[in-house]
């Protein structure tokens, strides 16, 4: 047996279980897509692109995932650059902090929030308490909630994409920026900043995929009347049963996050590699 | 940066807004094993009173002790699948020695970047028109898909801080392939195995959208399970089995922390 032999083995099991179970069933997803009654069409996709409710649900997915991805990015910028400079202690505090939302279930987190949005729950009560909000103020089945919940789910991936940039940067360029004369804001914008770009990046891309694709979270905080495109889909897939429209809408969602994915894989790939 | 070059109101800012932040990011955590303390029967942060029925409640439930099971069953077992599968990938794509190496690597993690939803609804309707119903075993392969990606990375990361004369020195020596892979290989790839099997039980054991897409009557998951009350008439119950899952993460995280260490992990 050669070398290569050995190897092919080792990677075969997995090689066939990816292809047979992961893309074969997408392949067979984009095919039932185009399925109609009379060989291919692309009528779902125009019921789709056609009905103004559903151009809605669109465009709500957009908007939200772009306002989701810009909160994260601010949150998470400052948030990976003090891990990243701080003690080696703090820094593992830190690590776990961030990381212990990121392994719960996303089902338990939104529950936290279910909770904690709710009429009568500590958010609202508080901003009544404070007089900020009228008796009436509610913040569950709204917009708000569903971004509050989005951030709080994404903002783990977004620090630790640009945390590991940050901590690649010498530290002695930001000494010698505030020695030659720079403010500290100034080194930020100047070099850190610029240096951890592709950190932003890659996670803003991230957080976006993730973000137009869920609809766990969507689901609970919105309700029903604020449909996002995923929340859209499941709903073909259970409730209605229209599965080929499900499949258009997947497609649909695919396409739009293939136009942000292929840049990302570039960078994350120029980063491994 | 050295600590003097720092301004004192940067300092200050620094401590507010990581204070802000943790709490943010913990808050519904804490509210979660909060409510599951209550007395009352109705869901209040802060709770009223302190008791443990709730906890009572789900352990002669059988909704959702079965559910618990369920998750425990399929976890375990995607734990094996995707450990074997994805260790052994990690380990040919680490010799660097099959043609097309690095798009075997994007071939082997690329469910990581493709949206789970895409992939559910794939898994689905591809089952359905093969097999007929969906039953625990789609469920299974499903989530073995996705967890490998998490093994391979672990994985490869050790091993490419690994010397990789010694499985040379090991073969000149005369020791033949199987005896190089399980004295030398896997002993050096055991922390990126061992971390990659926890993520593997983690994700399966926490995945929502996979098992609310492929469930039916009988193959309902702990999240799929909670999905549900959440949807219609949620009580304290569901904040209980919430605190037994997030207890479950933290246990999870200190283990993967002493087999990697989770700065490493966090910088892959």
């Amino acid at each position: 047996m050669s070398d290569r032999t050995e190897n092919l083995l080792l990677a075969a099991p997995g090689l066939f279980l990816l292809a047979l179970a992961f893309f074969l069933p997408i392949g067979q997803m984009l095919a039932l897509s185009v399925e109609g009654p009379e060989g291919p069409t692309l009528a779902h996709f125009s019921r789709f692109l056609g009905d103004g409710f559903y151009l809605g649900v669109l465009w709500r997915t957009v908007r939200l995932s772009l306002i989701i991805t810009v909160i994260c990015a601010l949150i998470g910028f400052p948030l990976a650059y003090i891990m990243a400079r701080v003690g080696p202690r703090a820094r593992l505090w830190l690590i776990i902090l961030v990381i212990l939302p990121l392994m719960t279930s996303v089902v338990v987190r939104t529950f936290g929030w279910v909770v904690l949005l709710s009429r009568n729950g500590l958010i609202p009560e508080l901003l009544r308490d404070m007089g900020l909000a009228g008796r009436t103020f509610a913040l569950m089945q709204t917009e708000t909630a569903i971004v509050i919940g989005m951030v709080h789910v994404l903002l783990p991936f977004m620090a630790l994409s640009i945390l590991g940039v940050i901590s690649r940067i010498d530290t002695r360029l930001e000494e010698a920026g505030r020695t030659m004369g720079c403010s500290f804001l100034q080194t930020i914008r100047t070099i850190v900043l610029p240096l951890s770009l592709p950190g932003v990046v890659a996670g803003s891309l991230l957080v976006f995929t993730l973000s137009a694709s869920s609809f766990v979270t969507p689901n609970l905080l919105g309700g029903p009347r604020l449909q996002v495109l995923a929340a859209s889909i499941y709903k073909s897939v259970t409730q209605t049963l229209d599965w080929p429209f499900a499949a258009a809408q997947a497609v649909i969602l695919f396409a739009g996050i293939l136009l942000v994915l292929i840049p990302y894989v570039r960078l994350t790939a120029r980063d491994n590699g | 940066m050295a600590s003097f070059l720092v301004p004192s109101w940067v300092r200050l800012a620094a401590r507010i807004f990581i204070v802000v932040t943790v709490i943010f990011l913990l808050a519904p955590l804490v509210v979660v094993v909060g409510v599951s303390f209550s007395e009352s029967q109705f869901i209040a942060f802060p709770p009223d009173g302190l008791s443990l029925r709730w906890y009572q409640t789900v352990l002669s439930d059988t909704v959702y002790t079965s559910a618990f099971w369920t998750s425990i069953r399929i976890a375990l077992l995607v734990t094996v699948s995707a450990t074997l599968l994805g260790g052994a990938a990690a380990i040919a794509l680490h010799r660097r020695m099959l043609p097309g190496s690095a798009f075997l690597a994007t071939f082997f993690l690329s469910p990581l970047v493709l949206p789970t939803i895409i992939y559910a609804i794939g898994m689905l309707m591809f089952w359905s028109a093969v097999f007929g119903p969906v039953s625990f075993v789609t469920l299974w392969i499903g989530h073995t898909v996705i967890a490998i990606p998490y093994v391979v990375r672990t994985t490869l990361a050790v091993l490419s801080e690994s010397d990789p004369f010694l499985e040379e020195a090991a073969r000149t020596m005369g020791a033949g392939r199987i005896q190089r892979l399980l004295y030398v290989v896997i002993p050096q790839g055991l922390p990126g195995l061992g971390a990659g099997a926890f993520f593997a039980f983690n994700i399966s054991f926490d995945e929502a959208v996979l098992s609310l897409f492929l469930r039916k009557p009988g193959l309902t998951t702990l999240p799929v399970q909670i999905y549900g009350q959440l949807e219609f008439s949620p009580d304290p119950s569901v904040a209980a089995v919430s605190t037994i899952m997030i207890a479950l993460t933290v246990v999870l995280i200190l283990v993967i922390d002493r087999m990697l260490g989770l700065q490493r992990f966090a910088s892959t």
